[in-house]
């Protein structure tokens, strides 16, 4: 009988952590609401700030997810959003085609990532260095292609040629499609399980004959054509690009994940959706402050507080005696 | 290890470099340290790169990654400098400010780990934006600007330069290899579990070495200050750039730790990665070669590490 009790205490509390970032966002959404409507703000409107803003997040999170649930993780994201940003606009200039940018963007990324997980998996690299060393040759690489370009500090593609596709059914669209395949090579193909199990236990998946390696590289595939759409998204979005295009990507990347109740050492924990509900909750939370006219640094301090609280609450039934790294 | 492996293994890599990029400046028609400037040039350099390296190294030698460090050297500068500035202290008392502010910074950022027992990245993500914030918020995001007091800029010079790192590494060797605190530190990062067990006190521990890092970091902030007269704001993650510059001085230390000292070693990795700097200045190299260098040779410095026994095998089947 008290084992029973304890069973079942332990599901209420396990639901409730699975919930926290959820209810976070709920709460997140109502206080906004209600700010929204005490400031007699046009709520149409900046609901679709606010999908403008976490659109390209959440796409570029979501496909992080199958970085992360193998326990790995990727600073060189936002560089490489950047360097396929800029040669999809370079490849859009050349041929006046809003496919072959797609194109390029998302065979620039996925090129990228995959370099960098494959350098990682035949020189046995720590992952995380890699993405350091590519994030470095990222930068380069985008001042170059600026440089390449001659047109000073900036890569353009005309406005008018991205106007069609900048409207907030497009990104909606873009966004759940990518979200469905997500989901189901995540939830219902064996690379979802397989990452997992490599994320919870490299070593007994691999005893167990899994190839790690190849789940990294499939993974940072994955990863590569979120980033990818992320490139295309930003450049209909904002179609000047300069150095600091999605300079702040990778870091609200991260952040988004945590947010979103994802365990940074990835593993059976690791959920899709915690991609989406980070993403808006953190682009909520922005709109609030902003909301409530507080200036740039008291608003990074109480995200970061608001932060720390709901990770704090979402991972609290993983503490043991010993302090995690 | 006889003791002439020792010494040849701890003073390779420097060496090599010296001579390759002495090679490559005089193929150049360029001599690499031709006035008092490239000397001050390279001894800051030493200083800032040596002091994030010990500073990092702390915790990611026991698996704690902290992106906090460059927010903690940015909020410790903005205090100490704007109390330098607004009450005419020396240098001496601004760096004593800049250390003292470093380690509560670190001491704080330790204490919210220990008590929410978050993974280190995610506090120190937490902690990061917190600071940036505070410091943004405490400027009114002008940042502080002291490019006119000759006083506090006068701190930059050689002896000065070559004084605060030879005190840290002294420091660090004392703290980490001649102190109780060490040899506990040491068995926790070698076995956690079992440290803890036998009643190792990992918080305390912890807690210490964060301070630690925070007070190398206040260092690392009042050399970076004074070098420039100003200290500019960074928000959402800005400040953590200084970080990346310790990863290639931290693995070529940890190499040369085996023959020797780590603390040395590091040190050892600073001077290497200096001297390209410098080669970087003395010809002039634009900054997306310089990224892309430094970045392969990271890379290559990690291939060589992590494929040792493989390369050696490569040599002996040959």
């Amino acid at each position: 009988m008290d084992n029973e009790k304890i069973i079942r205490r332990e599901k209420i509390k396990n639901i409730i952590f699975q919930v926290a970032p959820v209810v976070g966002l709920i709460i997140m959404f109502a206080l906004f609401m209600i700010l929204a409507v005490i400031k007699d703000i046009n709520i149409p409107y900046s609901m679709k700030n606010i999908l403008n803003q976490s659109v390209i997040v959440v796409v570029v999170a979501t496909g992080a997810i199958f970085i992360y649930t193998l326990g790995s993780f990727d600073i060189s994201l936002g560089a490489n959003m950047c360097v396929s940003a800029l040669i999809g606009a370079m490849a859009y200039n050349r041929t006046n085609s809003l496919l072959a940018m797609l194109a390029f963007c998302l065979g620039t990324a996925v090129l990228i990532s995959s370099v960098c997980s494959i350098l990682a998996s035949v020189f046995n690299l720590p992952v995380f260095v890699t993405t350091i060393a590519m994030l470095s040759m990222l930068n380069a690489g985008v001042l170059m292609l600026i440089g390449a370009n001659g047109t000073g500090d900036i890569v353009q593609v005309p406005a008018a040629a991205v106007s069609a596709i900048n409207t907030t059914w497009f990104k909606l669209l873009v966004l759940v499609a990518y979200l469905a395949i997500s989901i189901f090579v995540f939830n219902f193909l064996k690379l979802g399980r397989q990452e997992k199990f490599v994320g919870g236990n490299p070593e007994c998946a691999r005893l167990t004959g899994l190839n790690n390696s190849r789940l990294a590289i499939l993974g940072f595939i994955m990863a590569g054509i979120g980033v990818g759409l992320g490139a295309f998204l930003t450049i209909t979005y904002a179609p000047t690009l300069s150095r600091n295009t999605a300079s702040s990507v990778g870091m609200d990347v991260i952040i988004s994940i945590v947010f979103g109740g994802m365990p940074v050492s990835g593993g059976s924990r690791s959920k899709i959706y915690s991609a989406v509900v980070g993403a808006l909750s953190m682009t909520l939370l922005s709109q609030i402050m902003l909301m409530l006219n507080l200036n740039s640094g008291i608003s990074q301090m109480v995200k970061a507080i608001i932060f720390i609280l709901v990770v704090y609450i979402s991972m609290s039934d993983n503490r043991k005696n010993i302090l995690p790294r | 290890m006889t003791k002439g492996k020792r010494l040849a293994g701890t003073i390779i890599i420097p060496v090599l470099v010296l001579i390759i990029t002495n090679v490559i400046c005089m193929s150049r028609g360029v001599t690499m340290f031709e006035n008092s400037l490239n000397w001050l040039t390279f001894a800051r350099a030493v200083a800032n790169v040596s002091l994030v390296t010990f500073a990092l190294s702390i915790n990611l030698n026991s698996g704690r990654f902290d992106f906090s460090v460059g927010s903690i050297a940015l909020l410790s500068s903005v205090f100490s400098a704007t109390l330098a500035v607004n009450h005419e202290l020396s240098p001496v008392v601004m760096l004593a400010l800049s250390l003292l502010f470093g380690m509560l910074l670190g001491l704080a950022s330790g204490l919210v780990y220990v008590t929410v027992k978050l993974p280190p990245m995610i506090v120190s993500l937490a902690v990061a934006l917190f600071y940036e914030g505070m410091a943004y918020h405490f400027t009114k995001g002008h940042g502080v600007s002291f490019i006119n007091n000759r006083e506090l800029l006068d701190f930059a010079s050689i002896p000065n330069y070559l004084i605060i790192i030879a005190v840290a590494l002294i420091f660090m060797i004392i703290v980490f290899d001649h102190t109780t605190f060490g040899y506990e530190y040491k068995a926790l990062q070698s076995g956690q579990k079992v440290s803890v067990n036998i009643g190792i006190n990992e918080k305390k521990n912890t807690v210490i070495c964060y301070a630690i890092a925070g007070l190398l970091m206040g260092a690392q902030g009042f050399v970076s200050s004074t070098t420039t007269g100003s200290i500019q704001m960074a928000l959402n993650f800005g400040s953590i750039g200084p970080m990346f510059m310790a990863f290639l001085p931290m693995f070529i230390g940890g190499y040369i730790g085996r023959f020797s000292n780590d603390k040395l070693g590091y040190l050892l990795g600073a001077v290497s990665t200096s001297l390209i700097s410098l080669l970087y200045v003395r010809l002039d190299v634009n900054s997306s070669v310089q990224q892309v260098v430094s970045a392969l040779l990271l890379v290559g410095f990690l291939i060589f590490l992590n494929n040792e026994n493989r390369i050696k095998n490569l040599f002996r089947k040959h």
